[in-house]
């Protein structure tokens, strides 16, 4: 009867003394491979978004996530006067990225997108943009 | 017919056809870039070569080489795609690859092609354009760089709307599309242009960058300001009209529309709209839910119902045709009141009364299809053009291409006057009906009355003493308009009424359909009156009874009424009277006394801010239902966006009022339009879903009397001015005011005087003027021209600000002084 319990504890201090299998997170940070597909960034080019407001995303987006609102700048240029991300309903897919016809959108290897209430999974344009 | 073989497959076409034409008929696309169906071919893109077995050697344009018997075609051989590949390829060399930006994308004749094609690579390399940007235009943008140079714009401002504001300037790889000395473009901004650029050359700014094409919900419609009944195309998404979109196969018009109908939507979503029911409490209009304001306004109705005659109700010839039957059904039956009316009641009366007595239907005997049949066209007012510019387009287009001959008698030239082989006899303001009694007798004096006509001898009695010296022309003048209407083949008599319009009343209508029944230029193909009513539904507002039909009163009497305190209960549905109803003062003084006036409107006008509840309305974007244009054609509106706000169709507000006042409910306006089929006899058969997209015309029999039109006696103001009334081209009624398109175009109320009178009053254009009649005077700016003859100034009355109704009393002419501030 006693001798299963000894047995558990056995292997239990022995891992005591033996490295850890698993990733020691949050303390140890994973290695974040190419490719992967985190939280989207606008990318900046001569201080200003490269986004030229062309609506290709939010009509390839298959999640439905990405809204965008055209204005006109002061050189009559057509930029984004608004860009959304709604993060709860994203899926990852990397199409917006792939749709982009001025590499203005690419993902990051930010994963760690938890939050606590509805309202911050909405990333703006400003929180999108790319930070140096 | 002239058969030929495309791709294999038989066709027969008419001798007049092109190859393009034919392949068209049997299915085969060939694509096009410089083509256009309502323009003559041009030749000129290079993108629709064939090979004609008959023609080997070399390849043929499609769009520009007539069809032969045995003719046999192939469209599509790998020469010619390679052929099409190159004129690409040689297009892509200098047109810029700015699609994700340009707002053509999507719905871009080049950007499909070069799909379709797969052009991916260009053996070719030079330097883009590098012109400037016209982004000074409030309406539409000129990115010549983008230009194809294909000429759509240039051909259709020249063939269709008749102004050229387009032509090619320079020559080989300089050449571009150009304006005036390549300055700013000042046009009509019709924005026809903007509709067949095949790329994004031209563009719409107030749509610029909106939303992408295909991302727009696309509702076909029918527009929502003049007579005419233009179809159209409404883009909206998230619940905005963002852009009427162009379909060359919509309506009789081919989509051409003038610069109301492409400019003039934002009136939908302007942030001015009404969004909750507003009740006045303690003197100040205060928002109050729906129930609150329809408990308010029912106690009142059913408290009137006991006195019939202190309720009144005016509805505007906007609303669908549902709307005004239930609006009809609503005080005459349930209420039980006879005093309702629209328009002023003058602006109707050409039909209710004039077609009436002429022609025994209150309704054009002519329709829109007439005026390209027609082999003389007679148009009363150069204004024709300014009150139904696509009308405008179908004359141009008559007279251009058929051979149409133009007749026009005016108070005062206009564009229609320009045309080629167009006459016009100004006649001094207000003598229309005497210049009609002098055709007539002049018709009678020639011999060339067609005989056995009712009321001949009345006539010939009562146009006794008619003279062209009467109506201020010469004899020669009338005596050759009466011999041409007479013995041309098919003549057909051009009337536009409306507010602006006092003089085209009864009279002028009887007057005019003598000349058509007296010459027997009537019930046939080509021929007869065309009475052109002002609003989008003005037809369908007499055909619903929108008037008096005992001893009720008419609009001028109601506003007597409110005044003396007669009229206690006042609705308002959509109408303006304080700007658009003669004399302005008058009007707010009757209405400040009305004991209860309620107001349904879009907007909170000069008239809805003196009533006590305010409910807010739908605009036609917001609803489905009917609407008669003037050639008695019935179509389909079709509900685009949801409403804004809480506001509420006036089907629905009037539905709630009916029931609550014990009178008929219905599920859905759908319901109106099958009792409207089953009791009004002109719309028997007709439903909803039959209409389709191209609408019905319904048939008129007509009996056609002589009745003599009195003409009033000549007025003798020495030393004043004759001030007409009318309407300007980029406006319509009080309502396109709140549209941002014609508002950039033409903000302000003005006069129009002519450049002898302006010069002896020392007045420049743009100056301040005060113009002064008996009624009162109003400030508005001077505009200076050679349009109005000396004597005559000319003023539109869609504004609020300056509203020439200051000054008007519902005559024919106003006399007054100008004078500079």
């Amino acid at each position: 009867m006693i001798m299963p319990l000894i047995k558990g504890l056995q292997i239990t201090i022995s891992h005591m003394f033996k490295k850890p299998v698993t990733l020691q997170y949050p303390t140890e940070r994973p290695d974040v491979k190419p490719g992967f597909r985190g939280l989207h960034a606008l990318n900046v080019s001569h201080d200003k978004a490269k986004c030229v407001a062309c609506y290709l995303c939010p009509t390839v987006c298959p999640a439905k996530c990405i809204t965008v609102e055209a204005g006109e700048d002061q050189n009559h240029d057509k930029y984004a006067a608004k860009y959304e991300i709604d993060m709860l309903r994203c899926i990852f897919c990397g199409y917006c990225v792939e749709a982009c016809p001025v590499d203005a959108i690419r993902m990051t290897e930010q994963f760690e997108l938890a939050n606590y209430s509805r309202a911050d999974f909405t990333y703006t344009k400003d929180r999108l943009l790319e930070k140096k | 017919m002239v058969n030929l073989t495309i791709d294999g497959k038989q066709v027969a076409v008419e001798k007049d056809a092109t190859i393009y034409d034919a392949a068209k008929a049997c299915g085969i696309k060939i694509p096009i870039l410089c083509h256009d169906k309502k323009l003559h071919p041009f030749g000129g893109c290079r993108m629709c070569l064939v090979e004609v077995e008959q023609m080997k050697g070399r390849l043929i344009p499609a769009c520009t080489t007539p069809v032969t018997e045995g003719m046999i075609v192939q469209t599509t051989t790998d020469e010619i795609v390679k052929a099409r590949k190159l004129v690409l390829e040689l297009l892509l060399l200098k047109h810029p690859i700015d699609c994700p930006v340009c707002d053509a994308a999507g719905d871009c004749d080049l950007q499909n092609l070069t799909y379709e094609y797969k052009v991916n690579m260009n053996r070719f390399v030079d330097e883009k354009f590098n012109h400037e940007i016209d982004y000074e235009n409030p309406l539409i943008e000129r990115d010549m760089n983008r230009c194809i140079h294909c000429g759509k714009c240039a051909r259709i401002c020249d063939e269709i709307v008749s102004y050229g504001a387009y032509t090619f300037i320079n020559r080989g790889i300089e050449a571009k599309m150009g304006t005036e000395f390549d300055g700013p473009l000042n046009c009509e901004f019709c924005g026809s242009c903007v509709s067949v650029c095949p790329v994004g050359a031209l563009n719409s700014r107030p749509f610029k960058f909106k939303a992408r094409w295909w991302a727009l919900q696309k509702t076909k419609s029918v527009c929502s300001y003049c007579g005419t009944g233009c179809q159209l195309t409404l883009g909206s998404k998230d619940g905005k009209v963002l852009t009427t979109i162009y379909d060359e196969n919509q309506g009789f018009h081919n989509g051409q529309l003038c610069t109301r109908g492409r400019f003039g939507y934002q009136f939908v979503n302007s942030d001015k709209r009404l969004t909750a029911p507003l009740v006045r409490k303690n003197g100040k209009l205060q928002e109050a839910t729906w129930e609150e304001a329809l408990a308010e306004v029912t106690s009142r109705l059913s408290a009137g119902k006991s006195d019939p005659a202190s309720v009144a109700a005016l509805a505007t010839p906007r609303l669908t045709n549902e709307e005004l039957f239930l609006f009809e059904k609503l005080f005459r039956g349930t209420v039980g009141t006879d005093n309702i009316d629209h328009s002023a009641g003058y602006a109707h009366e050409a039909l209710t009364k004039g077609a009436v007595a002429s022609f025994g239907v209150a309704a054009s005997p002519a329709e829109i299809a007439d005026v390209q049949k027609s082999n003389l066209l007679l148009v009363v007012k150069s204004d024709a053009y300014e009150t139904h510019p696509v009308i405008g387009f179908e004359i141009n287009l008559g007279v251009k291409r058929k051979g149409i001959a133009l007749r026009i008698v005016s108070d005062k030239k206009g564009k229609l006057t320009r045309l080629p082989g167009a006459k016009t006899t100004v006649h001094a303001p207000g003598n229309e009906v005497a210049l009609f009694n002098a055709l007539c007798k002049s018709v009678i004096d020639q011999g060339l009355a067609a005989e056995g006509v009712a009321g001949l001898d009345a006539l010939k009695a009562a146009v006794a003493d008619a003279s062209a010296e009467k109506a201020g022309v010469t004899a020669e003048e009338v005596a050759a308009i009466a011999k041409e209407f007479a013995s041309a083949e098919k003549a057909l008599i051009i009337l536009p009424i409306g507010q602006g319009y006092p003089g085209h009343n009864a009279a002028l209508a009887n007057a005019a359909a003598n000349l058509a029944i007296l010459t027997g230029q009537y019930g046939k193909e080509g021929a007869g009156l065309l009475i052109m009513g002002e609003k989008n539904n003005s037809q369908g507002a007499v055909d619903m009874g929108i008037y008096p039909k005992g001893t009720g009163l008419n609009a001028a009497a109601i506003i007597d009424g409110c005044a003396n305190g007669n009229v206690k209960t006042l609705f308002v549905a959509g109408e303006n009277p304080v700007v658009s109803y003669p004399n302005r003062k008058k009007v707010e003084k009757a209405l400040e006394n009305v004991e209860f006036m309620v107001v349904s409107d879009l907007f909170l006008t000069e008239t809805a801010a003196m009533a006590d509840v305010v409910l807010p309305a739908c605009s036609f974007a917001e609803k489905s239902g009917t609407f008669t244009s003037l050639g008695r054609r019935v179509q389909n509106v079709r509900k685009a966006i949801p409403a804004i706000g809480l506001a509420k169709s006036d089907f629905e507000i009037l539905n709630a009022l009916s029931q609550a006042l014990g009178g008929a409910r219905y599920n859905n306006q759908g319901e109106v339009f099958t009792e409207i089929a089953a009791s009004v006899p002109a719309y028997k058969g007709l439903t909803q879903a039959g209409l389709k997209d191209e609408g019905a015309v319904y048939p008129v029999t007509l009996s056609a009397k002589l009745v003599p039109a009195a003409a009033k006696a000549a007025v003798q103001a020495p030393g004043k001015l004759a001030l007409v009334t009318g309407s300007a081209l980029y406006h319509c009624g009080t309502m396109s005011r709140f549209g941002e398109g014609p508002m950039y175009v033409c903000p302000d109320a003005y006069a129009e005087l002519n450049v002898a009178d302006a010069a002896a009053l020392k007045i420049a254009e743009g100056d301040q003027v005060t113009v002064t009649s008996g009624t009162g005077a109003v400030k508005v700016a001077a505009k200076v021209g050679k349009r109005v003859p000396q004597g005559v100034v000319f003023s539109p009355y869609h504004f609020g600000e300056g509203s020439v109704n200051t000054i008007t009393d519902g005559s024919e002419v106003t006399y007054v002084t100008v004078a500079k501030q």
